[in-house]
């Protein structure tokens, strides 16, 4: 919110201290200064000029040359605006100037040949109005020299606050000056209405009944008669202007002017247009149409909260009024509605229309209940100054049922307990006090205030500490420079997670984080996926089932930039719907942690030392495999080969646990890769996480250290090529004693000479004992007889030798 | 007879040493005479055929033969070594090296790692909690009202009338006050999602700290000491820090911590929009009525709670203006960090 620094000032006596300064204590007490702009700073170098003379450009149709005074100078400036002329007094920008719109610094400069000292400015250039039609003629009584801030009366401080949501009072300049007056220890000099009123009772110029008292607790109204519709005066302009408003005429401007003032939402209706001269407060009990003054037709659902005359809905309460009603021209007696509206009626309204104004946003935080009658009063007053018009006797005021203001108590002992160090008792009640609570009882532990109906945050003690801490400082609480340990459980519940992340890190791979919002389309590819009401677009409308598409999506991306070759993974929640149609228990969906490995591309570079090598579905194993082992697991999972069993991969292989799947991957299909318009195979392997960290690992224990030799033997036979390596090495295995302690396979190739359909196959025998050194002729017999075995049972042929 | 042959012997191996000026020839050399069946320990086993009296003497020549020959040999082998080393400094040392890639975590996850570790130091556990929340989680315990604007700070996605996706690692909280009851102390990172447009400044998802301790004489004093000691840890010793009043439904009084800014050192600038201040994360004193939903004794118990946002702080921290890069997993700014 917007606040003017001089307004303030009529409202509190403030130190007379730098800006920055009221500034920094604002924000330290929680009403955070966001921006600001000193006028003074802004319109620094323009000044009012006088135009001397006016002279066409000798090189340009269009310009003119004229001579600017500003009393002791005089400058040669180049106008383009077709409104100039000499005798006018003008807002002159001299050299050095920063013009506001566009913000750029004036300097010297050529036009067409001829030198131009200045700038002779539009209320566009200067941002006081969008007025561009050339430039902008002043009051001819004013010197010329005088600064233009002081002949414009834009010599004030623009404050703009962020207010957070408890704080509805803090949205007016009485609320904001309340806090200065307790920072500075000042007193809030809250404006005196004084008017005077006719003999004509308010009440019987118009009735008001409220139907829905439930959201209307209160209604207040002042009516004033024959006034008359015209522009605000200047320095009112001006300051509607200041707090980013419009000034649209002078009723509209005094009831926003009472607004900013007090924070009371205000709305005038035309008397006349008023069927009967009624004020209805009612809810809709269907489903409705309105068209608001700003001529748009709403669809209002049932139940919202109307005011209407004695025919028709005249206005939406809280929140906008309708065109029907609305001060024009020709008004002559207004009604000025100072309501009470809760604060969730209006919420709901505002958010069923998608509609959020000045009233409403205060309204929804919470509005005073018992300051509709001074706000209507003080509006009446204004409008009898600046309107004029008879100002009727008496408020019409429907209040049933009164709002009181709350008393709560505070122990001293609790604020220190809470903050860590003792206040002064005065201290506190002082605070208080300055912050408009009435101090009921000091007692010896406790105090006792009644809290002000214009701060609904206040409820508790809590709430009170609050308020003493901010207004104290929050630099005056200590930073405690030790803490205590608690021993006891200490959980790291990512721990897992991180291994996992860091393995991967030391495999190659690079870690990616895709975002989980896909399109319908995409995350329906591999489960029945969770949707989002209120999605941001269609795009990202649904949550992943999987990280499958993510991965293939950075990878198109990355071939996109010729980034080929690609080693990445992903650790990441996947969600599926448990066969219903909404979520309305956790049970109803699963949310799982899975990684996804994901590789495309070379293995190697080609280097000075090896030729390059292409990525493959072995690549992808060894991955899998080299990560299962840093996890103790490779007795615990087993591989299955299912070609064509998974839709996501054309080469797919899977592990498992007890026939629990844990993860499954491959070479991803064409026609999947398709959809990401990626050409290169790309292959991956995604692992259910929640199921793998509950695998059973078996205890990392010590195995002494081997101290006898190994001996090492190889061989190599051809097979046919439907034998596969697991078959030959499994049935090494176990065709062996004790000895044999590993197969390894070290070369495998096809050629001609082998002949069509055959392989031929190598193998590296390892063999030891641990208790002893094995003999030659031990080894030989074993190395034998599996010679013979192999080829006996695979009608295999031993090569070479 | 055997001293003729050891004669022999030493004139061989005198000539054959000469001619040894290779690593291979050396080998040869090796085993023809010190090898276990070599020619040197072929005399050895001739000595037991000897007459008794002649015994010391020719043992004797052959164990000075026997040192003859290793010493040559050794001195021979050194002098190898020296010219094969001499051999390998001609060669291009400048030749890169044949690397290995060592992937990398992402920078969110290694921002993540870095305030995890310094936690842990101060004596918190971590916790984790479900990314789709409950309305109760979210907001109903956290202390935020139905019908309140204070939901409006936190632009929210529906996935139901009750689920959302949580929109603050805040639920954990309530989560562990649940599960545990006091000395509490955790800090619960993970993935929030809003539901505000995409631009170089918000994501519909981003990532939180979260963090509360509860015990019987926690105080809003402490709650500064271990933030400032937190900051001091991850932004450096030197940051000026300052804590001012906010507001959030879960804490009560809430503030808001602001370091210096690092780039300008508090002279102002762009990125701290020319306050000098760079705001780091929001905290309080947990609410009364927050412990009332966990069931904790609010007088008894007292607690501080504390919540910051990775990417803005992976942003300050790294110098990075759009908040879309973190997630488009461009390979080349994934192998920056």
């Amino acid at each position: 919110m917007k606040l003017s620094l001089n307004w303030l000032k009529e409202l509190v006596a403030l130190p007379e201290i730098p800006v920055s300064e009221i500034i920094h204590q604002l924000t330290m007490s929680g009403l955070e200064v966001e921006d600001f702009e000193d006028q003074s700073e802004t319109y620094k170098n323009f000044v009012v000029g006088l135009v001397k003379e006016k002279k066409k450009h000798p090189n340009a149709d269009k310009l003119s040359l004229c001579i600017v005074s500003t009393g002791d100078s005089e400058y040669q400036v180049i106008c383009g605006a077709t409104n100039v002329d000499a005798g006018q007094k003008v807002v002159f920008a001299q050299i050095g100037a920063v013009i506001p719109k566009g913000n750029f610094k004036l300097e010297k400069a050529k036009i067409r040949g001829i030198e131009s000292n200045g700038m002779i400015c539009s209320e566009a250039e200067l941002l006081i109005s969008e007025n561009h039609e050339g430039i902008m003629v002043l009051d001819n009584g004013v010197q010329e020299g005088t600064p233009v801030s002081e002949a414009l009366n834009l010599n004030d401080t623009i404050l703009e606050i962020g207010v957070t949501p408890n704080r509805p009072d803090a949205l007016s300049h009485i609320g904001v000056a309340r806090d200065l007056a307790a920072i500075f220890k000042s007193e809030v000099k809250i404006p005196v209405t004084n008017f005077e009123e006719s003999d004509v009772d308010a009440s019987s110029a118009a009735a008001i009944e409220v139907i829905d008292t439930k959201h209307c607790p209160r209604y207040s109204s002042r009516i004033i008669k024959g006034v008359t519709i015209k522009e605000s005066p200047e320095w009112l302009k001006q300051r509607i202007k200041n707090i980013g408003l419009r000034p649209i005429n002078n009723i509209v401007d005094i009831t926003n002017y009472i607004m900013y003032e007090t924070g009371q939402p205000l709305h005038a209706f035309d008397l006349e247009n008023l069927a009967y001269h009624k004020i209805i407060v009612k809810s809709t009990d269907r489903e409705s149409q309105f068209t608001t003054l700003d001529s748009k037709e709403r669809k209002l659902p049932a139940g919202t909260l109307m005011i209407c005359d004695g025919e028709k809905p005249v206005a939406i309460a809280g929140v906008m009024g309708g065109e029907n009603s609305e001060v024009t021209s020709s008004t002559k007696d207004i009604l000025i509605e100072s309501a009470y509206f809760t604060s969730s009626g209006i919420r709901n309204t505002s958010k069923a229309l998608g509609l959020s104004t000045d009233a409403s946003y205060r309204f929804e935080r919470g509005t005073d209940p018992n300051g509709t009658v001074y706000a209507a009063e003080r509006a009446a007053e204004m409008i009898a100054r600046f309107a004029g018009g008879e100002i009727l006797k008496g408020v019409i005021d429907v209040y049933p049922d009164s709002i009181r203001s709350q008393e709560i108590g505070i122990r001293f002992e609790r604020v220190e307990k809470i903050l860590g160090y003792k206040i002064e008792r005065d201290k506190i009640s002082d605070i208080l006090s300055r912050l408009g609570m009435k101090i009921l009882h000091e007692g010896k532990s406790e105090l006792r205030v009644l809290v002000p109906t214009f701060r609904p945050d206040i409820e508790r003690e809590i709430d009170l500490i609050e308020e003493i801490a901010r207004i104290d400082g929050y630099d005056n609480i200590p930073a405690v420079s030790r803490i205590s340990i608690t021993l006891g459980e200490k959980k790291d519940e990512s721990e897992f997670t991180t291994n996992v992340k860091e393995t991967a890190v030391e495999l190659g791979f690079f870690e990616m984080i895709n975002n989980p919002l896909q399109s319908e389309k995409i995350a329906s590819l591999t489960g029945n996926p969770v949707k989002i009401l209120n999605p941001q677009s269609a795009d990202m409308a649904f949550l992943r089932t999987s990280l499958l598409p993510g991965a293939l999506h950075t990878v198109s991306a990355n071939l996109n930039i010729a980034e080929k070759d690609l080693q990445l993974f992903e650790v990441g929640n996947i969600f599926n719907l448990n066969n219903k149609e909404e979520i309305n228990d956790f049970a109803d969906f699963t949310e799982n942690e899975s990684l996804i490995f994901v590789i495309t591309g070379k293995s190697r570079e080609k280097t000075w030392y090896s030729g390059e090598e292409s990525i493959d579905l072995f690549d992808l194993k060894g991955f899998l495999k080299s990560f299962i082992s840093k996890f103790s697991l490779d007795n615990v999972l087993q591989y299955f080969y299912n070609h064509g069993g998974n839709p996501y991969y054309n080469v797919c292989f899977s592990i498992k646990s007890d026939n629990s799947e844990i993860g499954a991957g491959g070479k991803v299909d064409k026609k999947v890769l398709k959809q990401f318009d990626i050409e290169e195979a790309v292959y991956c392997f995604e692992i259910n996480l929640d199921k793998f960290r509950n695998l059973p690992v078996s205890e990392k224990k010590y195995t002494e250290l081997l101290r006898f030799p190994k001996v090492n033997r190889d061989f190599a036979f051809i097979f046919d090529k439907s034998v596969t390596y697991e078959q030959v090495s499994d049935f090494i295995l176990k065709n062996s004693t004790g000895l044999l302690k590993s197969v390894s396979l070290f070369d495998l190739f096809e050629s001609d000479a082998l002949g069509k359909e055959k392989k031929s196959m190598a193998f590296g025998l390892e063999f030891f004992d641990e208790k002893r050194t094995l003999t030659d002729e031990e080894v030989e017999k074993e190395f034998v007889h599996l010679i013979s075995a192999v080829t006996k049972k695979f009608n295999a042929k031993l090569r070479g030798n | 007879m055997l001293n003729d042959k050891i004669k022999n012997l030493k004139e061989e191996f005198n000539r054959e040493i000469s001619e040894a000026d290779t690593p291979e020839k050396l080998e040869e050399f090796r085993i023809k005479y010190l090898s276990r069946n070599g020619l040197l320990s072929r005399l050895f086993d001739e000595l037991k055929d000897v007459p008794k009296q002649e015994k010391p003497l020719l043992g004797k020549e052959l164990n000075t033969l026997r040192n003859e020959i290793t010493d040559k040999f050794n001195s021979v082998k050194e002098s190898l070594d020296a010219s094969d080393k001499q051999r390998e400094s001609l060669a291009d040392l400048t030749l890169p090296g044949k690397s290995k890639t060592i992937g990398s975590k992402h920078i969110l996850t290694q921002t993540v790692d870095e305030i995890k570790n310094i936690f842990k130091g101060l004596g918190f556990a971590v916790a984790l909690g479900p990314e789709v929340e409950s309305d109760y989680y979210n907001f109903e315990a956290l202390n935020f009202p139905p019908d309140h604007p204070a939901r409006d700070m936190q632009d929210t996605f529906f996935l139901s009338s009750s689920f959302v996706l949580r929109t603050h690692t805040t639920p954990v909280q309530i989560r562990i006050m649940e599960k545990h009851q006091p000395p509490v102390r955790a800090i619960m990172p993970g993935r929030v999602y809003r539901n505000e447009a995409v631009s170089a400044r918000s994501f519909c998802m981003f990532h939180q700290v979260d963090g509360i301790y509860v015990d019987t004489d926690v105080t809003f004093a402490e709650l500064k000491g271990t933030l400032v000691s937190f900051a001091k840890q991850f932004y450096g010793e030197d940051i000026k820090y300052r804590f001012r009043p906010s507001y959030f439904p879960f804490t009560e009084p809430s503030a808001e911590m602001d370091i210096t800014c690092f780039l300008c050192h508090g002279k102002g600038c762009r990125v701290c929009k020319n306050t000098g201040w760079l705001e780091i994360l929001g905290c309080g004193m947990v609410d009364p009525n927050v412990f009332k939903t966990v069931h904790y004794d609010s007088e008894k118990y007292t607690g501080y709670a504390f919540g910051m946002g990775i990417e803005r702080t992976a942003m300050l921290k790294y110098g990075i203006t759009d908040i879309r890069i973190f997630f488009e997993n461009d390979i080349r700014f994934l192998k920056q960090f």
